[in-house]
């Protein structure tokens, strides 16, 4: 078990440490110029453009700037801002090009708005999915089940940013239905109305996979024999359908969840581009429209490692379950 | 009386089962792809889909013909394609003088004045281009890798897993994002080159980036059939009479895996051509000139009140193409699962 956990643990590592060097040598070695930018060259010279460069560090060596990053990252990291001394605290991923705030305050302060988006979207998808997939269970082969699966598949299958920005473009800005989106400090009740129009949609969409995944688990268990005598016992359809049918098909679908992280990582950055919600999605997309180098390095590492993180935690939380997989 | 419902509806899949089971018997002799395909027949949803399918593929091939059928526009005195720019049927809010008609079925684009059914028609073209090659393109990366990694084991193995694990970690919308304009600046960057040209290399640099992060789920289907396959009597035979590694692949063991793989190419087609879409809404996708139903639908947003015509089009068209193309590759993933009862 232990040796289970360490090589899985290494892998993690490995792979963590694997995605820091290469976004650093696609970010900071590819051809695009902050410099440039921060200040278009028809209004600063070349030597206005050099003075930046030299102020931003990137007129050193590539190694040398790597391995101050890489340290930046354990131990802090000590920025000179003309003249004075800006210290950055371990994690340290920088100071942003565009604000001169640093990433961790950047990433930080919008991070909440992205989690509020995923947790209302789960919460939205696992119970219109898990309903939805043990109404069709239950009813299995009959025009219910077939309307219920059909309406999921063709709703998963349509381009979920197409779905997003209709959504969007007519329940928010035409009809005027559900409100838009305005930040915490006007309010948490605004804000959380604000939030369930983009939080509706992507738990909506996302539920489509998670009807199939419960209909089918649930399937399983209930032509289980231990389904079987509890209903012989007398015991209510309602007990036996929620004690003894979702108890043990849940299993499958924790495991997806877990797995899913990624995947709710892409729809929240689109829900967040369409909806404008402040979240770190929308961060990271006008950084790369800025070519704000700190800050995207930041936002593909941090989602690499709530990635992985997840990931682990469902191997070694399942091999718990399932010692068969320590072998694999 | 659920409790009934329940029970007749076990009684009514153990005699489906035990029908199945017959067939199954009269069926030997027929390879999984041949049984496959005529399940496929018999299914209606495929039949639709495919139908649909083909209609945008000839509208793809035949657009310069279809866009020729509408008449010559009175105003400009010549018949719309879909590249020229015709400023003169824009009035000064940048809306358009003329509307639907038979010289422009769809209307003309705000701003511009281009053909609106011109810029569809000829729309399918990139969408179908990049979801068919990019698929193609990574199943034969992710077969390879899966196959050379499940066969040889060892640290060939150990290397394509960890690539996989690394890949499949990566944030790839993000990612792919920031990707796309380094590739096109390295390859495109200095030189002086026109839009059109521009356009292409965009087009497939895109391709590329699609296939680079698109092999992992296959590979690492196939690297773990093949672990398994390589461990069957019949393998070991053809080993133990000394037949060439290649020959052991290709021969033996790839024939074995034909469901699988056409199942997840079939599959990987809409997801590319829906990727790209959502790269072109986020600005990292495909550039004009080209016609491109994800670049129209991002342009035409702001527009959604006042010309809707701008924007439906393609929402249709593009979410119909890949609507059918994902239903038919469910349909098609049902044909060659066994225990499934369509």
């Amino acid at each position: 078990m232990l040796t289970f956990i360490l090589r899985r643990v290494g892998l993690a590592i490995s792979v963590i440490l694997a995605t820091l060097v290469a976004t650093f040598v696609v970010f900071f070695a590819g051809p695009s110029d902050p410099a440039q930018s921060l200040c278009p060259e028809n209004r600063c010279n070349a030597e206005r453009l050099q003075a930046i460069r030299v102020n931003l560090g990137l007129d050193r060596p590539l190694t040398v700037q790597f391995v101050e990053y890489f340290k930046g990252l354990f131990v802090g990291r000590d920025f000179e801002f003309a003249g004075a001394t800006n210290h950055c605290g371990a994690p340290c991923l920088g100071f942003s090009y565009h604000t001169g705030r640093s990433v961790n305050d950047e990433l930080f302060s919008r991070f909440p708005n992205t989690v509020v988006l995923a947790l209302m979207a789960a919460v939205i998808f696992l119970i219109v999915g898990v309903t939805i997939g043990i109404v069709a269970a239950v009813r299995r082969g009959t025009a219910t089940d077939r309307i219920l699966i059909g309406g999921s598949q063709v709703f998963g299958a349509i381009p979920y940013y197409i779905l997003a920005l209709l959504f969007a473009l007519y329940m928010v800005t035409f009809w005027r239905v559900l409100p838009q989106y305005s930040s915490f400090s006007e309010g948490p009740g605004v804000y959380f109305a604000g939030m369930i129009a983009p939080a509706f949609i992507l738990g909506l969409v996302t539920s489509t996979s998670y009807t199939r995944y419960t209909r089918n688990s649930m399937i399983e268990t209930l032509s289980m024999d231990y389904v079987r005598t509890a209903r012989s016992k007398g015991i209510s359809e309602r007990r036996v359908l929620v004690n003894h049918g979702l108890r043990a098909a849940m299993g499958p679908i924790v495991t997806i969840l877990g797995l899913d992280i990624a995947a709710l990582l892409t729809g929240t950055l689109i829900t967040e581009k369409i909806f404008e919600v402040d979240g770190i999605g929308r961060r990271a997309l006008q950084a790369l429209f800025d070519d704000d180098l700190p800050v995207i390095m930041g936002t593909v590492l941090m989602a690499a490692v709530i990635v992985v993180l997840a990931n682990l935690i469902v191997d070694i939380g399942y091999s718990f379950i399932d010692p068969r997989v320590r072998l694999a | 009386m659920l409790a009934d419902e329940i029970e007749d509806e076990q009684l009514e899949s153990e005699a489906q089962r035990a029908k199945d089971a017959k067939n199954a018997d009269s069926r030997t002799g027929r390879s999984p792809g041949r049984v496959a395909y005529d399940r496929l027949k018999k299914d209606k949803v495929a039949v639709i889909c495919l139908v649909i399918i083909v209609f945008f593929i000839l509208l793809a091939v035949f657009a310069p013909l279809v866009v020729n059928l509408q008449s010559v526009d009175p105003t400009t005195g010549v018949r719309a394609d879909v590249g020229t720019v015709h400023t003169e049927l824009i009035d000064f809010n940048g809306l358009p003088t003329v509307g639907m008609s038979s010289a422009h079925w769809l209307g003309v684009e705000p701003r511009l004045g281009r053909d609106l059914f011109a810029r569809f028609a000829f729309g399918a073209r990139p969408s179908l281009i990049i979801g068919f090659s990019a698929a193609a393109a990574s199943t034969i990366i992710g077969v390879s890798l899966g196959l050379i990694g499940g066969y040889l084991g060892g640290w060939v193995d150990k290397t394509i897993t960890w690539l996989i694990d690394f890949f499949l970690s990566l944030p790839l919308l993000l990612v792919v994002l920031a990707v796309v304009p380094i590739v096109q600046l390295r390859i495109a960057g200095g030189g002086r080159l026109t839009a059109e040209q521009t356009s292409t290399i965009r087009f497939w640099v895109l391709i590329t980036i699609l296939v680079i992060f698109g092999w992992m789920g296959l590979a690492r289907l196939v690297r773990g059939e093949v672990k398994s396959l390589r461990e069957r009597e019949f393998v070991q035979a053809a080993r133990a009479i000394g037949v060439p590694t290649r020959q052991i692949l290709f021969k033996e063991i790839l024939p074995n895996l034909v469901g699988p793989i056409i199942v997840s190419a079939s599959i990987a087609v809409p997801t590319y051509i829906s990727f790209e879409a959502t790269l072109s809404y986020l600005g990292a996708g495909l550039v004009e000139p080209t016609a491109s139903w994800g670049r129209t639908i991002a342009d035409a947003q702001n527009y959604f009140e006042i010309y809707p015509l701008w924007l439906w089009p393609s929402v249709i068209g593009l979410s119909v193409l890949v609507l059918a193309l994902t239903l038919l590759g469910d349909s098609i993933r049902d044909a060659f699962d066994p225990t499934s009862r369509r």
